[in-house]
């Protein structure tokens, strides 16, 4: 179901409730109104009641006739009023009260009229008009007391009605609200997990989705895009390659030419001028070819390096120590460039399988470019640290040079790329990328013109 | 009569000392440099008839080189030498006014014909 669905229903649910609850106490309220309006009419005749019995009494004390016309001329008022309430008199208490106070009343006043017509005041009459008065009176007044209790009941129990609606509704509310957050929330959690799969790269794993609802037509979204991403991936990758293939031949064309172009010109001018050049000058052009070959020849080697990098031979080993071998190579250098070295190897590092000739390699390589991007008297900080990943080690090699111009940065491990003109191959950083790969490591750079550049190595520990 | 005056400039050493071992043989006047800005240093003291230049190079390139020279000496003509044979910064260089442009490796036989060339068309 889909979660707005789900809201819509508990939303119906409540409302119901409170309708419910409304309806109650609307008719409670009319009961009570009802009850009120009896009570009121009652407490009246209550009164006339009373009066008559005291008229009653006076009569049997002073023998006063007219004290008799007085309750009839009371009940005749008793009577009207309850036929000007008769409705109302039904609708609280029923239509057997109402007849029986009726009958009450009739038998009293057939009483009266008894007393009226054989005025004797003995005993036995005297009795009967006095029960027939007391009983009207009791009954009336009953009845009063009971339907003030029933009142009372009414109102305690649609208080409490309301009370349990009011929980009620509060509670649904509460749980339909959490259980609807939860289950947001734990959508978005998975689908947060999904889109991090999918960012580093990850485009296989497809989490089969579950729900029906706005997040299962969601989660196919992404699945569909990251279906599409990783098509575009393996396009993307593809024309990488070509583009790194093409950058490779140039490269490969520039470096060749030139030596071979010197090679020309001097075997050119030797057949040339064979014959009016001396024995000295001969032999100095030969072994300048013979330099050059070798130019040529050192530049086909760093290229199958490069394309054919050998299968590394791991053997487990303390990068500190690797580091520090290193160093010796590198010492001579950084002294005739005047370089303060800095080293913080981390002490305790655990030991990790690596092909240390690669390694050293790629760390003479970085010091050599650090080297050469800093003016006498630069710093050079080495450093050694656990990764951030907690399986693998780090390595910084960080240079207060002139730092790398941020468009380039992004082609620094591209073959044949060189900011340094005639100083480099441009293929150092590249093969040193292709050893850090083949060591299941990854290699990075932050730089920053004028203040330095900043590389790390990260090594696994576990890659054996 | 004065002799031709001939300027190389080519990073690379050897190009420079090629085409000035057989150019001095034809009687030129050759100065070589390895690259741009001493070059034009020297050719705002003194003019030459051509100048031959590498286009890629670090700094001050051949296409710099060639405005140069065009401002200061709209006569001298200019020369390319390039590694990058192909056809898209022939286009451009040739725009740019040079009389003639080699691709590497350089025929110094075919170099000293265009030198001569560009001399008689002055």
């Amino acid at each position: 179901m889909k979660i707005e669905h789900k809201i819509i229903l508990s939303n119906v649910f409540n409302f119901a409730l409170i309708l419910l609850t409304g309806l109650f106490a609307i008719q409670n309220l009319n009961a009570v109104l009802t009850k009120l309006r009896f009570i009121e009419i009652a407490d009246d005749l209550n009164a006339n009641f009373l009066e008559m019995r005291i008229s009653e009494k006076n009569y049997f004390l002073y023998g006063n006739a007219g004290t008799l016309l007085e309750i009839k001329d009371k009940i005749k008022t008793a009577e009207s009023s309850i036929e000007n309430a008769k409705n109302d008199i039904v609708r609280a208490v029923g239509a057997g009260s109402l007849s029986r106070l009726r009958s009450y009343l009739k038998d009293y006043s057939e009483m009266v009229d008894m007393v009226i017509e054989f005025p004797s005041r003995d005993m036995r009459t005297e009795a009967m008009l006095r029960t027939a008065g007391k009983t009207l009176r009791e009954f009336s007044e009953t009845t009063t007391r009971l339907e003030r209790e029933r009142m009372n009941t009414i109102i305690a129990r649609s208080k409490e009605v309301m009370r349990y609606a009011f929980w009620g509704v509060l509670v649904m509310a509460i749980l339909v609200s959490h259980f609807i957050s939860q289950k947001i929330l734990s959508s978005l959690r998975s689908i947060e997990k999904m889109t991090t799969t999918i960012s580093q790269g990850d485009f296989r794993k497809i989490e089969e989705s579950r729900s029906k609802d706005e997040f299962g037509s969601l989660i196919n979204a992404i699945n569909v895009m990251s279906e599409e991403l990783s098509h575009r991936e393996e396009e993307i990758i593809q024309s990488r390659k070509l583009a790194s293939l093409g950058i490779l031949t140039a490269g490969v064309a520039h470096e060749l030419t030139n030596p071979l172009n010197n090679i020309s010109m001097m075997a050119q001018n030797f057949t040339e001028y064979y014959d009016s050049l001396g024995r000295e000058d001969r032999i100095g052009l030969m072994t300048k070819v013979e330099r050059e070959t070798e130019r040529i020849q050192e530049i086909v080697k760093d290229l199958l390096d490069f394309s054919k990098p050998k299968e590394a031979n791991l053997q487990e080993a303390d990068i500190n120590s690797v580091i520090a071998r290193t160093m010796k190579l590198v010492q001579n250098m950084l002294d005739i460039s005047n370089i303060t070295t800095k080293l913080g190897l981390d002490e305790g590092l655990p030991g990790i399988y690596l092909d240390e000739h690669q390694i050293q390699q790629v760390l003479v390589n970085l010091i050599t470019n650090a080297v050469q991007a800093m003016s006498l008297g630069g710093m050079l900080f080495i450093g050694t640290r656990p990764g951030r990943r907690g399986d693998s080690i780090e390595i910084t090699v960080k240079d207060s040079g002139r730092g790398i111009p941020p468009e380039f940065l992004p082609h620094i491990f591209d073959p044949f790329f060189s900011t340094k003109g005639d100083g480099g191959t441009g293929l150092g950083l590249s093969v040193s990328y292709g050893i850090i790969k083949n060591h299941r490591g990854d290699i990075r750079v932050e730089s920053k013109p004028g203040v330095g550049t900043t590389f790390t190595i990260e090594l696994p520990v576990n890659n054996n | 009569m004065d002799r031709y005056r001939v300027m190389i400039i080519d990073d690379e050493k050897i190009v420079g000392d090629m085409a000035k071992m057989s150019l001095e043989r034809e009687g030129y006047l050759v100065e070589t440099f390895l690259n741009g800005e001493p070059a034009l240093a020297r050719l705002k003291e003194e003019r030459f008839d051509v100048v031959v230049t590498d286009l890629k190079m670090k700094g001050v390139d051949g296409m710099e080189v060639l405005r140069t020279v065009k401002e200061l000496y709209p006569d001298t003509k200019v020369i390319m030498i390039t590694a990058f044979a192909n056809l898209d910064t022939a286009i451009e260089a040739l725009r740019g006014d040079v009389h003639d442009f080699f691709p590497k490796p350089v025929k110094i036989r075919e170099l000293k014909v265009s030198i001569e060339r560009a001399l008689g068309s002055r």
